[in-house]
């Protein structure tokens, strides 16, 4: 491919509106959109949209460009010229002028105020391309004919590689494009992305994520999200999701959907997944059994800490945390707790009954959320054991588990609160 | 027990989808309305009843149209707006609707300085403290808390309902007033009827209720839920609107007392509650107003960023978010300092504001009813013929009496001459 050469930037607000002339110098219609087809590198502009209700195109190769914005052709304009509407091909303002797109580099959803357009020459033929989006003050205030109370202000430019439109383009080169962007952000940017779209852009998005990208994702949502999520993407691939996820997040989120929805999406996992998520789904909202992981690391004491560690190199893939390591009798009754470091440093042949601390601070499964909180507060703890009554141990709370619900976000919905206005408020929370 | 919980789950899910109809109810009545209402009630008698049951019915179909067309797009009307009509006709809607909600949050503030000051609190005391209160409520703390308090406050209101059925005013005529057109072409009764319809449909309430259904997630199948909702708004801002005019007609229209400050509005309540009705009206204008100035500014400032693609969000720093923190801190500042304009009666710009409602509610209608007839928008959610008869109808009807309003204020002579040659 040669190299393109760029030969000047304008901007779509300059084009659009403007009467096109024909050679004899009648005027005989308006640019109103640009149809650009994204075959190449950039998105070029392919055809003219001259005027309302008429979908067919002037070629864009009959046009010219006169210095003051005049548009020209070199012929004289007859309709079985123009051309039809591909069906790759898109309207630029259709597909992004006023629209909400997603800024990859900043991970935050933005608005087009402007599209920047520019002539290349590939292959000894010029062409204009769709290099960028203004998504700045200048951009907005441009389009209202003001911009020159904004020169202070600087442009800002989003570039082409780094635009994620929500419209979604239905060739196949463009949507794997899409996907791979998206490997480019890290979940936790996806997830507040997520949150700020609609329920029908939210569906649209998630099923362009991968089964990986989509369970790291909604770890990172907020309950009420997830609900909504889970609720409308299709049942065996949420089925898969939950099995994946970690169990006490599975759990809450089965919590929340209607009985027979629940059952139905438990029915779909796999039996020993489901079945962690039915213990921890006993539990009443609020108590440490509702907020602990049923995935802990448990050795029994008798083993060497050579023997642990290969055993703990088989674990830790589904394990929330592998720093604290709980000693077990054969009852599953706590007998006493290890970090990982203990471990590692310990002489090969030390047992673990030698080792461990047997002061533990436990929790019951049927404390609340603040006794947790309280119990990791006070000896600094990173994830607190759960016991129940016959103190065998079932569970650990980590300490993020207990500060998503000491520190909820604040979003945008906590503006319309008045009373009965959040989601949660109807669920018995 | 299984059945208990999901006897309560259900009932959850009904509550959950429940709210944004009935809360945009409740604010209608704020201080502007109770305000308006009164003083229809005082200076025409029943004969402003028409007008409001036929304002809460258009009442009642524009939040039907905002609410569904939220639930089935998902997005907010600022939103729509931008996308559908591109920048100039945003700037346009925003411009209107900030106009109307500046005077808007004025009123709130006035309501809030008539309040303190029938507890003898000046108002130049009052309104800098609640200004600055608000204001770092809700960017600071959490003020869901304390708006419910202020919500019990307006529930006082309920109170107009009982002094009214107390009154036991003629019921026949009361209804016959209620179903008969009334008309008069001069100014006073214009801006009456124009600021009847302005208080009951706003714009800031076409733009908050779908801001609500967006937030609250609700989607196109939950929308049978919200649409109940909406209508037993409509009605609930009905029934208080009715019985203030009921209320304040028996006893002010009966005697011949104008209203000449809100607190006269606070006699209609002697029949129920005799010497503390003025103590009751000043807790439920508080609360109303209180609420209002709460959610105004702020819902305010969120609209006009998403429209304009600024970043928004109380979360955000000052830094990141320039324009919504401005644009929030001013309305406050703007609505708040003209209530401390010299010998400016708080009547008044109560008043004033809803007429300024009224005037710029129409482009805002007409915005929502092309967006709720674009298929490629609604799908099958789009609005029947029927529906689109009546929104024109009103909308128009709407436009010609802010025309005629305009044109008996400028020239009275030839609107007095014009009706007599008319012969009416």
């Amino acid at each position: 491919m040669n190299a393109l050469k760029m030969v000047g930037e304008f901007y779509f607000s300059q084009l659009i509106g403007q009467s096109i002339y024909d050679k004899a110098g009648n005027r005989f219609g308006r640019v109103k959109d640009i149809a650009v087809r994204w075959d190449g590198v950039y998105p070029r502009v392919i055809g003219v949209k001259y005027a309302n209700k008429i979908h067919n195109l002037i070629p864009f190769e009959w046009i010219v460009l006169r210095d003051n914005d005049r548009v020209e052709l070199v012929e004289t304009f007859t309709v079985d010229q123009t051309v039809p509407l591909h069906e790759n091909d898109i309207y630029a303002s259709k597909w992004l002028l006023d629209k909400q797109i997603i800024d990859i580099k900043g991970s935050k959803m933005v608005r087009v105020n402007d599209i920047i357009l520019s002539w290349v020459v590939q292959d000894g033929k010029q062409h204009m391309v769709l290099v960028a989006v203004d998504i700045g003050v200048r951009g907005l205030f441009r389009r209202l004919g003001l911009e020159f109370f904004f020169t202070k202000f600087k442009q800002n430019w989003l570039i082409l590689e780094f635009i994620k439109p929500l419209e979604s383009w239905n060739s196949h080169l463009q949507l794997n494009r899409l996907k791979q962007q998206l490997t480019e952000l890290h979940p936790a940017d996806i997830a507040e992305l997520i949150e700020e779209m609609d329920y029908k852009r939210r569906a649209n998005f998630i099923e362009n994520l991968d089964d990986q990208q989509a369970i790291d994702t909604l770890a990172e949502l907020n309950l009420d999200t997830q609900v909504e999520i889970i609720e409308q993407m299709d049942a065996q691939r949420a089925s898969d999701i939950l099995e994946e996820m970690a169990p006490d997040e599975a759990a809450d989120i089965l919590g929340e959907l209607p009985a027979e929805k629940s059952e139905g999406l438990l029915q779909l996992m796999e039996s020993d997944d489901a079945e962690d998520v039915r213990e921890l789904m006993q539990y009443e909202q609020g108590t440490a059994g509702a907020l602990m992981t049923n995935e802990f690391i448990a050795f029994s004491s008798h083993l060497t800490t050579e023997e642990a560690i290969n055993q703990l190199r088989e674990l830790s893939p589904t394990a929330e945390t592998i720093y604290y390591l709980y000693v077990m009798d054969d009852d599953e009754h706590l007998q006493g707790v290890l970090s990982l470091r203990e471990l590692i440093v310990a002489a090969p042949q030390t047992t673990l009954k030698e080792l461990m601390h047997t002061k533990v601070a436990v929790v019951q499964d049927e404390d609340n959320y603040q006794k947790v909180a309280e119990v990791i507060n006070k000896y600094s703890l990173l994830a607190v054991p759960v016991v129940d009554e016959q103190n065998v141990m079932v569970g650990i709370v980590t300490v993020d588990d207990i500060l998503d619900i000491l520190m909820p976000e604040r979003g945008k919905l906590d503006t319309y609160s008045w009373f009965a206005l959040t989601k949660t408020a109807g669920r018995g929370r | 027990m299984n059945a208990i919980k999901n006897m309560r789950k259900r009932l959850g899910l009904f509550l959950a989808v429940m709210g944004p109809g009935i809360v945009t109810a409740f604010a209608d009545n704020d201080a502007g309305g109770i305000a308006t209402y009164a003083a229809a009630g005082a200076k025409y008698g029943y004969g402003l009843l028409f007008v409001v049951l036929i304002s809460s019915i258009c009442l009642a179909i524009a939040q039907e149209i905002s609410a569904r067309t939220g639930a089935v797009t998902g997005r907010g009307l600022s939103d729509l707006i931008r996308e559908l009509f591109g920048v100039k006709w945003t700037f346009f809607a925003m411009s209107v609707l900030l106009i109307a909600n500046i005077g808007t949050t004025a009123s709130e503030f006035s309501g809030i300085a008539t309040s303190f000051e029938m507890f003898g609190v000046s108002r130049y005391i009052a309104v800098p403290i609640m200004a600055f209160l608000i204001w770092w409520l809700v960017l600071k703390a959490d003020y869901g808390k304390i708006e419910k308090v202020f919500l019990v406050l307006c529930a006082t209101f309920l109170s107009y309902v009982i002094s009214g059925v107390i009154i036991d005013p003629p019921w026949g005529e009361v209804f016959a007033a209620s179903i008969t057109p009334t008309f008069s072409p001069n100014a006073d009764f214009l801006i009456m009827a124009i600021g009847v319809i302005g208080t009951t449909i706003t714009p800031w309430g076409q733009f908050y209720v779908q801001a609500s259904i967006v937030d609250k997630g609700i989607t196109a199948e939950d929308y049978k839920y919200t649409f109940w909702d909406v209508m037993f708004g409509a009605f609930f801002t009905w029934l208080i609107a009715f019985f203030i005019i009921v209320a304040t007609a028996a006893t002010l229209y009966a005697n011949n007392i104008d209203i000449e400050t809100v607190k006269d509005a606070a006699l209609a309540l002697k029949p129920m509650a005799g010497e503390y009705a003025s103590l009751l009206f000043s807790f439920g204008l508080l609360g109303a107003s209180m609420l209002a100035a709460f959610i105004l500014p702020l819902s305010t400032a969120y609209a006009v960023c998403e429209a304009l693609g600024f970043e928004s969000g109380v979360s955000k720093t000052y830094k990141e978010a320039p324009a919504f923190f401005g644009l929030y801190t001013a309305l406050i500042v703007i609505g708040a300092g003209l209530v401390l304009w010299p010998d400016l009666s708080l009547y008044q710009v109560m008043i004033t504001s809803q007429v300024v409602n009224g005037t710029l509610l129409p482009p805002i209608l007409i915005f929502m009813v092309l967006i709720a007839n674009n298929k490629n928008i609604m799908g099958n959610y789009v609005n029947p013929a029927w529906y689109n008869v009546i929104s024109w109808t009103f909308t128009v009807v709407l436009i010609l009496l802010t025309l005629l309003l305009l044109a008996s204020t400028l020239m009275p002579d030839f609107m007095e001459n014009l009706v007599k040659y008319l012969g009416l």
